[in-house]
């Protein structure tokens, strides 16, 4: 059984603030906390540690080697932290903890739950709650170490409730002890009752809405869709659906999307009209003519598409952000979503 | 109480085991099958090939490309009146007298429309049942003696005809092979009485909704043999949902689609019958559209149903879910629609790995059939039925597997923080 820890430069020891600059290290055996945790059961082979400036602005190659580091020793498990309530400290081990996770390396992490860390991991990590400073530390280490053991050795984690880590935003399937017809009949006299619950509740992820866009004469406008549209013959094989990519098509010098150049593999609903005008999926036509009336800046380079049918919610906030990331870089101000 | 004539009552055949034999009959638990003799096929043009399997739980096989699962139900007084309006005649009407229904067997319709050329690829995703490994739990089906049917469309036949074969011909065998077992002795009798209207009134009154969904070819569910795509939302008598009344023709998204057994075998119904008198009032069944294409479409049917509820004295309602994405948001505007008319209503919808696909706040009790898109582990089996290849040594999602997320709470699967 291979264990690594990942810690900042404090907690490895390689100094405070003047040493936050510090480059990946790698060294063996447990060191600051990893020796909490060989004491909790769990035994370290590697320590891996990056100065938290170091990793917030060179990201890249802080995470790659670190990560070439973990491909080579192919850990059992991953522990990072814990980072208490350090932002920067707790980016790293989320961004970490994302990463191993997507090799298939099982993270354990600890945080507060606020910490910037907890979004990056993206729910790939069991992560830990702790306190804002390191007078939780005695309380956690168990518990990192207890969850740490069990994904080393391929056994089973139970729940949040039971395990004490923070819910991943995941939803896992479990048998319930009776069907879901007599399950609703209960629920449904409960209610009537006054007594209401619910077995599932929504994630309550509401986008509030954006200013109005200043001077929209002089704004640049992009196109985006989720209606499937792309050029004749589907060359980069967009799935129909269960998307798990989005594309980019450049439009510069293209004044209409012609029927026999574009059209819609969305596999969602009826899309004959819509193929007869493709303009009626990403209304290119219209937006050129308000272009060229001077009544907005400037059409976005190219278009972006994706098929949006039965898209998990997480693979479209991930497309979303992704494609707004993009756009914000080329100095996008506004956007015209097609929805079907 | 004996039962009276307008009751419906179901004997069950407890079959353990399917064998192949020249003679046809039922020996203990044992029902002995001359497949020659079941004639599968025969006199449906539209039908290049229709070949009959027997499939037991524990062989390494994986069923693919499943269209529909069906009881193997008998009128036992008149077989000619079975699957009324698609096999037999509806004078006699579904919903009463007895019905013969063998216990522990499936009877699949498998056909790769694909591979014949009648759909495009990527139109319609896996349907998958397995006989072993990690997946075989996943649905009903992996761990029933399953019959299975799998046709080869003749090339040229309009793929309405072909599907109207393929239908036909699966209700027949699920009729012919419990049609073995009339004269033995079953091993239970359930009595299904129509709810009393006496029952003791401060009992709270309950309406189920039953959404379906009726698109066109491939996507269709049939009311005594018509498709139901302008159908408007109705009451009907749910002891004859229970005797073949609803039958399934739509073949998208294996887990929750609602098979033709997911009717007969309705989980809610018996549930809310058996409830009757005692602690609540099982004031009747709408089936309702879903999945419906425009937004006043949509409004229309939340609001028809719940309309409909309403004059029926419901003080609660169920809403159930036909298949995933667009019908949840019909659930949703019926649950809304019910709830402004002054009803309490529970819903039931699957999960994705992004939560429920659509919410309302009025929402606030649903019963969850499960994440769909949790993947169950590798499996590589011995043999495939019914496809080239279908995933074999690939993590396969949930939403591949026949009915293991039926949103008419059939099954047991539900989601939990993780």
């Amino acid at each position: 059984m291979t264990v690594v820890h990942y810690l900042n430069q404090f907690f490895a020891g390689l100094g405070g603030e003047e040493a936050a600059g510090h480059e990946p290290v790698r060294v063996d055996g447990a060191r600051g906390p990893g020796r909490g945790l060989v004491a909790a059961g769990l035994s370290i082979d590697v320590t891996l540690s990056c100065g938290d400036d170091r990793f917030g602005e060179d990201e890249v190659t802080s995470l790659a080697r670190l990560l070439s580091w973990l491909d080579e020793l192919s850990p059992d498990v991953l522990v990072c932290g814990p980072s208490f309530g350090s932002g920067r400290y707790g980016y790293a081990c989320g961004c970490l903890a994302r990463e191993a996770a997507r090799r298939g390396i099982p993270v354990v992490a600890a945080m507060t739950p606020d910490s910037p860390g907890v979004l990056a991991a993206e729910g790939a990590a069991y992560i830990v709650p702790t306190g804002s400073n390191v007078a939780s530390m005695r309380a956690v280490l168990p518990v990192v170490a207890s969850i740490a053991e069990r994904l080393a050795a391929g056994e089973p984690v139970g729940s949040p409730e039971e395990e004490g880590y923070l819910p991943r935003g995941l939803r896992q399937n479990v048998r319930a002890e009776r069907t879901g017809a007599a399950r609703a009949i209960d629920l449904l006299l409960a209610k009537l009752s006054g007594d209401t619950r619910t077995e599932v509740a929504p994630t309550g992820d509401r986008v509030a809405p954006p200013p109005p866009v200043e001077d929209i004469a002089a704004a640049t406008l992009a196109l985006v869709t989720e209606a499937g549209c792309v050029p004749q013959g589907n060359p980069d094989r967009l799935p129909t659906r269960h998307a798990n990519i989005w594309l980019r098509y450049p439009i510069d010098g293209v004044t209409s999307l012609s029927a026999d150049r574009y059209g819609s593999v969305h596999a969602g609903f009826d899309t004959s009209a819509a193929n007869e005008d493709p303009n009626r999926l990403v209304p290119l036509d219209a937006v050129r003519e308000l272009e060229s009336q001077g009544r907005i800046g400037r059409v976005h380079e190219a278009f972006y598409t994706t098929s949006g049918v039965d898209t998990p919610v997480a693979t479209s906030a991930k497309f979303g952000q992704e494609i707004a990331q993009e756009l914000r870089n080329a100095g996008v101000d506004a956007v015209i979503l097609t929805g079907t | 109480v004996s039962p009276t004539p307008a009751d419906l009552q179901i004997a069950t055949f407890a079959i353990g085991e399917i064998v192949e034999g020249t003679q046809t009959g039922r020996d203990a638990d044992t029902l002995v099958v001359s497949i020659p003799k079941l004639a599968v096929g025969a006199g449906e043009p539209a039908l290049a090939e229709a070949t009959v399997e027997i499939v037991r739980p524990g062989e390494l096989v994986r069923i693919a490309n499943v269209l529909d699962v069906v009881l193997s139900v008998v009128k036992h007084d008149d077989p000619s009146s079975t699957f009324p309006g698609v096999l037999g005649d509806t004078t006699s009407g579904a919903g009463s007298g007895r019905t013969d229904r063998l216990e522990g067997v499936g009877v699949l319709s498998v056909c790769d429309w694909l591979a014949a050329g009648c759909t495009q690829p990527e139109e319609f995703p896996d349907a998958f049942i397995d006989m072993a490994g990690p997946g075989q739990d996943a649905t009903r089906w992996g761990t029933t003696t399953n019959v299975v049917l799998r046709c080869i469309p003749t090339p040229g036949v309009p793929l309405e005809e072909v599907d109207a074969a393929v239908r036909r011909s699966s209700l027949r065998l699920a009729r012919d092979l419990a049609s073995i077992v009339v004269d033995t002795d079953p091993s239970d009798i359930s009595t299904f009485a129509r709810p009393a209207s006496g029952a003791d009134p401060t009992l709270p009154s309950i309406v189920v909704i039953l959404q379906i969904a009726s698109e066109g070819p491939l996507t269709d569910t049939f009311l005594y043999g018509a498709h139901m795509r302008s159908h408007v939302s109705t009451r009907i008598d749910p002891l004859e949902i229970l005797d073949g009344a609803l039958t399934n023709g739509a073949y998208d998204w294996a887990a929750v689609r609602n098979v033709t057994a997911a009717y007969q075998d309705c989980a809610m119904i018996r549930e809310l019958l058996a409830g009757h008198g005692e602690r609540l009032r099982f004031a009747g069944l709408i089936v309702a559209p879903g999945y419906l294409d425009t937004a006043q479409e949509k409004q229309r049917s939340a609001e028809k149903s719940a309309e409909l509820a309403r004059r029926m004295g419901a003080d609660g309602v169920i809403c159930t879910t036909f298949s995933s994405g667009n019908s949840h948001t019909d659930t949703m505007l019926t649950v809304r629609a019910c709830e402004r008319q002054g009803i309490a209503t529970t819903a039931i919808v699957s999960e994705t790995n992004g939560g429920l696909t659509d919410h309302v706040p009025e929402a606030d009790c649903i019963v969850s059939t499960g994440n769909e898109d949790t993947l169950i582990d590798a499996w590589t089996p011995q043999r495939v039925i019914g496809a080239e290849e279908a995933r074999a040594g690939e993590p396969v999602p949930l939403w591949a597997y026949v009915g293991a997320c039926v949103e008419t709470g059939d099954m047991t699967w539900t989601a939990v923080p993780a």
